[in-house]
């Protein structure tokens, strides 16, 4: 999950808690306040009533007969029953009815309490509906809520663009960090930035990256020479085993044979040394990639080095090459990819078979592809068949010689790599593979 | 039999390239030192055509590894006529040749020519066993006066047997003379079996004796026994 895709959904789990934590911390407080608020107005009547019999205790008998002192209140006044202690105050909400007539019953808040007239005790019981509070509290807790929310809704955004803004240098960092499958791919390195946090990651990453491509390019470096120097000393032993075979009369069948594996042997070495020089000469880039290549020419000149093969198994190799069809490059490489990608459909090509080579431009795409009637690729080998060396997987398979592709796509690969061609292989229905290089 | 052109003029390159392709030797060609060292250090060529003034370095450096691994490789070196004491080191480190700059196609011809019936000891343009005579430098074979009709790599085959006569010659040796390093040997060595049954029916046809014997094992030996006289 991304950085900022994470600190949404905490924001958001939060935001929600937040919201239904206050939401039920306001209703209740606000419903204190409502009925302290009530509460108090029942007392003033109290106090009302107190004062204004303290004035005119006659108006006792008004007041009982009066009773409501407004369309929401009312009063009762009873002769003294014991409900409540003298001075005593005794708050209920009830679901009464005010009139004996009247259809259902409301919600009220009730003082009972008791006053004196004359040394005459009276149960007083002031009533108070309760709905007119509870819609000013209601209206008031939703206006805060949305307030809350709006106020929660408005900081999220905010805080999105403030946080994307913030964080761009940190994802620039990751995105090229992403793109990343060869030290040498990193151009540049990763900049200067006003956060404390991003500025020291990016510096600790550029002098990894620093260390990482010298110890890189020096493990190619190596990998070059130590191929390099390998050569002579395989040429040596060959000339020997050559020269040791061209005696052959005076050795017994024996030596013979050995001799004869130390020879295969150190061909076969010399093979892989010199696909491996040429692979790390094309990965450390030392090839002029400037020169226009027409490969139909090359494809000529290809067919033309392998014509004694062709003809001696007989194979008919049908061509659709467009002479138009010329890309930048190193011509020798391309030469190089296309030997290989032929070369390797007449070794598999069944005898009287046909090989069928295509290099064409169509509106989207310009292509060069090779198919052939062979057994196809083995299917747990058609991922990497172009990626022998790097897959570790038994790249001894130069040495031992089966019937594998061998090196040469290897070779296709780290080229079609170099000049950003794509290759692609495939297996056709029924028999026979196809190797595809997209220019 | 392979050559390596090691030449930083591509024009002239391409050009000594065609010349020795067409005198039918398998050609590898190399326009700085560095791919040249790397020619040199894993095949063995019969003949180098080497420029001493390379962008990269000197060519001395690469005549002198060449004559300390490979003795029997024929080395004609190419320089500007000017420069003499080049002429002269090359000549005291072993080149077999020199061709001052610049020359004609023919007395290049020639000069390879020269240098490489030293190397075989023969004293005509023509490798002979008893009565099978071999052009070296284009596709003529004879017996006993008579033209047989070879193909071109029935003819590199030959040659290359004729050239080396009482030697054995190994099959991978055989068949990076013929097509180069380049060929995956895994599969060209199927063919020169073929190749060579097809050399004997002709010789047969023409009348000659049995020359070329299979070494089992190894490869082919072209060998003219006293009774075969």
């Amino acid at each position: 999950m991304k950085l900022s895709n994470k600190v949404l959904v905490s924001n958001i789990i939060l935001s929600v808690f937040i919201l239904a934590a206050s939401s039920i911390g306001m209703y209740f407080l606000i419903y204190k306040t409502v009925y302290d608020e009530l509460d108090n107005h029942l007392l003033q009547h109290k106090i009302d009533i107190i004062n204004q019999l303290q004035d005119d205790p006659s108006s006792i008998k008004a007041i009982k007969k009066m009773g409501s002192l407004g369309s929401y209140e009312w009063i009762d006044v009873q002769p003294y029953d014991g409900a409540v202690k003298p001075q005593g105050n005794r708050f209920a909400t009830i679901d009464t009815a005010r009139h004996s007539e009247q259809i259902g019953k409301e919600r009220y808040r009730r003082l009972t309490t008791a006053i004196s007239v004359n040394d005459q005790y009276y149960t007083l019981r002031v009533y108070e509906e309760v709905a007119a509070w509870n819609s000013i509290g209601m209206t008031i807790l939703l206006s805060v809520l949305a307030g809350i929310l709006i106020w929660i809704l408005l900081l999220y955004l905010l805080n999105q663009i403030i946080f994307d803004r913030i964080l761009t240098p940190f994802y620039d960092t990751v995105n090229s960090l992403e793109g990343i499958s060869d030290p040498s791919d990193l151009e540049g390195s990763f900049p200067h930035s006003s956060t404390y946090e991003i500025n020291v990651l990016n510096q600790a990453l550029n002098s990894m990256m620093r260390e990482i491509r010298s110890s890189f390019e020096d493990q190619k470096k190596f990998i070059q020479n130590a191929s390099h120097e390998l050569l002579t000393p395989l040429s040596i032993i060959r000339q020997k085993s050559e020269r040791t075979l061209a005696k052959a009369e005076q050795l017994d069948q024996g030596t013979i044979k050995a001799v004869h594996d130390i020879q295969q042997t150190a061909v076969r070495l010399s093979r892989l040394s010199n696909a491996l020089l040429l692979i790390s000469r094309v990965e450390n880039k030392q090839y002029n990639l400037d020169e226009q290549v027409t490969i139909a020419k090359v494809t000529r000149s290809v067919l033309d080095e392998l014509k004694d093969f062709v003809e001696m198994k007989d194979l008919t190799i049908s061509t659709d090459l467009d002479s138009n069809l010329s890309v930048r490059g190193n011509k020798e490489l391309i030469h190089s990819v296309i030997y290989n990608i032929v070369q390797n459909a007449v070794k598999f090509s069944p005898e009287s078979g046909t090989v069928q080579i295509v290099a064409k431009k169509d509106d989207t795409d310009r292509y060069f592809s090779v198919t052939d009637e062979g057994p196809g690729i083995p299917p747990d080998l058609l991922d990497s068949v172009f990626d022998r060396f790097k897959k570790g997987q038994n790249s001894l398979d130069g040495i031992d010689g089966d019937s594998s592709p061998g090196l040469g796509l290897s070779i296709v690969h780290s080229i079609c790599r170099l000049h950003k061609f794509e290759c692609r292989a495939q297996n056709i229905e029924g028999d026979g593979a196809k190797i595809t290089i997209l220019f | 039999m392979r050559a390596l052109v090691v030449e930083d003029e591509p024009l002239l390159n391409e050009e000594l390239h065609d010349q020795l392709k067409d005198e039918q030797f398998i050609v590898d060609s190399a326009k700085t030192l560095k791919k040249g060292r790397d020619f040199v250090a894993g095949n063995e060529y019969d003949l180098i055509l080497l420029d001493l003034r390379l962008p990269d370095g000197d060519g001395l450096e690469l005549l002198k590894m060449i004559k300390k691994y490979y003795e029997e490789t024929a080395v004609v070196i190419l320089t500007a006529r000017s420069e003499v004491e080049d002429k002269v080191k090359g000549l005291e480190l072993g080149s077999d040749d020199y061709l001052a700059k610049p020359f004609a196609m023919p007395e290049l011809r020639a000069r390879i020519h020269a240098v490489l019936r030293r190397k075989f000891k023969i004293k005509e343009n023509e490798a002979a066993v008893g009565k099978l005579t071999v052009n070296l430098d284009h596709l003529e074979v004879n017996y006993d006066g008579k033209s047989l009709d070879f193909t071109e790599t029935e003819y590199k085959i030959l040659r290359y047997l004729v050239l080396n006569k009482n030697k054995t010659i190994t099959r991978i040796a055989l068949a990076e003379h013929i097509w180069g390093s380049k060929v995956d040997d895994r599969f060209s060595l199927d063919f020169i079996n073929s190749h060579m049954k097809n050399i004997r029916k002709k010789l047969d046809k023409a009348g000659a004796p049995n020359m070329i014997q299979t070494i089992y094992g190894v490869g082919y030996k072209l060998q003219m026994h006293e009774t075969q006289q």
